[in-house]
């Protein structure tokens, strides 16, 4: 299974691509906005978006609103520092399938991904 | 951080913090197994010095401790793959060891086998630490809501006094409120799965 992991902090995708590759994930593609996001994702072959909400030139909320608009299946997974309710309720309203807040443990990113793909 | 960027913060201006090394050395972008897993790219660290009628040099040194962290950050991780890789290196040539017919006595067992706990130990500490270093992006997401604080106090500065020039906004989304951020792991899960809940049963 290929993942699409969209987040503008390197340490952050390192350690997301690190935590997938723990639970047996290891196909990761990856891009450090929501603009860099589309690209890798026309590129073919992606079955989930893990993607960041804050980000520059295409934010997470954008991103995720785009990709909805083209793909209303594929499982999204938002992680990010916004945690008011607002900001969850606005997520899930855009399309995000689930929602973790940073930081977040190993097994919750675990959890999270089997209850998108389960 | 080399004495130059500590030279440059201290100015508030100069030259900023060298560029591209670590964005060199970390070519990979397939993930692999943690154990073998190769540093990803670095956000180059902009090298526009800090300007007084740009916004402010404070605004620009923080934006410079942000890019130098996140470069160091990178750093870290490096070392702890390295050290994550090393440790499988040795638990694969214990497992050789081990079957080795001079290795067959019960106590050398015995002790191969604590060995390669102690290096199970060794590698989940790692992946603690990397799972640590979220801390980095946690702490550049709060300075850069308080950048946006000060480049709005400049404009407004300017706007009272009528002259000098405006910051350069830059695009980018900033959460709501950092009074909300969490500092420790999964802080915020019990609160974000209630909101999760409670809209998934309002929807069906």
């Amino acid at each position: 299974m290929k993942i699409l992991v969209v987040d503008d902090s390197s340490t952050m995708r390192r350690i997301i691509i690190n935590t997938l590759g723990r639970i047996g994930y290891s196909d990761v593609v990856e891009a450090e906005h929501g603009k860099g996001g589309l690209e890798k994702l026309g590129q073919g072959g992606v079955e989930m978006i893990i993607t960041d909400w804050n980000m520059p030139e295409m934010d997470g909320l954008e991103f995720v609103k785009t990709v909805r608009g083209q793909n209303p299946g594929i499982p999204i997974l938002m992680v990010t520092t916004n945690a008011a309710k607002e900001d969850i309720v606005e997520a899930l309203q855009a399309g995000v399938n689930n929602y973790v807040v940073k930081p977040f443990t190993p097994e919750t990113l675990k959890e999270k991904i089997e209850s998108l793909l389960g | 951080m080399d004495q130059s960027e500590i030279d440059a913060l201290l100015a508030g201006g100069g030259k900023g913090p060298k560029k591209g090394k670590a964005k060199a050395e970390t070519p990979a972008v397939q993930a692999a197994p943690a154990s073998t897993t190769h540093p990803a790219p670095v956000t180059p660290i902009p090298e526009t010095a800090p300007q007084r009628d740009k916004g402010g040099h404070v605004i620009a040194e923080i934006d410079t401790v942000t890019a130098v962290t996140e470069r160091e950050s990178n750093k870290v991780m490096d070392q702890l793959d390295q050290i994550g890789q090393l440790v499988g290196r040795q638990q694969q040539l214990i497992t050789e060891l081990m079957k080795h017919s001079g290795s067959q006595d019960e106590g050398v067992q015995k002790a191969l086998h604590e060995i390669m706990t102690a290096g199970k130990g060794i590698q989940d500490k790692v992946f603690d630490a990397m799972d640590l270093m979220q801390f980095q992006d946690i702490t550049r997401q709060k300075l850069e809501r308080i950048v946006n604080h000060l480049r709005q106090i400049h404009d407004y500065i300017i706007d009272l006094l009528g002259t000098g020039e405006k910051s350069e906004a830059r695009p980018m989304s900033l959460s709501r409120t950092i009074a909300t951020t969490g500092t420790t792991p999964d802080e915020n899960k019990a609160h974000a799965d209630s909101v999760i809940e409670a809209f998934k049963q309002k929807k069906d």
